[in-house]
């Protein structure tokens, strides 16, 4: 990712998610939000990792639209540079 | 009151919690949710229209099926 372009990531502790299909819904569904550039989402460690624009998004935003979903969201790591 | 009945493309426990999450956080509802057969049947003073768009949210292929 270019740092230029102000993308930052966050891991997000998912919690609720026991089979791929659930993993493979939260990748399409968050990866058509605006601003997400790219999501991962891992069934093991129950997490997802996300890469989003933070003028678009915020992690409070990613966290509710993981809910929204159904699914239990805990904010994780920032590796934001602010 | 009517019953709705919906399909909703569940294919393990944690779409079933997804949806009874949803549907709760709604308010408003009693539902069954038949996960062998992929429907959700719901009672509520909600239209139908809202209820479909609460079981979207969960991202899953979903369709009305009419009223039980």
């Amino acid at each position: 990712m270019d740092p230029s372009s102000g993308a930052r990531s966050i891991v997000v502790q998912v919690e609720g998610m026991t089979c791929s299909s659930c993993v493979q819904t939260i990748e399409q569904h968050i990866g058509e939000l605006n601003g997400v550039h790219v999501i991962k989402v891992s069934l093991d460690e129950k997490s997802a990792t996300i890469v989003y624009n933070p003028k678009e998004q915020t992690p409070q935003s990613l966290q509710e639209a993981i809910e929204d979903m159904g699914f239990d969201a805990v904010l994780g790591n920032t590796n934001s540079q602010s | 009151m009517p019953k709705h009945e919906f399909f909703v493309d569940m294919t393990c426990e944690g779409c079933l919690n997804a949806v009874t999450r949803v549907l709760n956080k709604l308010g408003d509802v009693q539902f069954e949710i038949d996960l062998p057969n992929k429907k959700v049947s719901i009672d509520s003073t909600h239209s139908v229209d809202t209820l479909l768009d609460t079981l979207k949210k969960t991202g899953k292929n979903t369709s009305y099926l009419g009223e039980k």
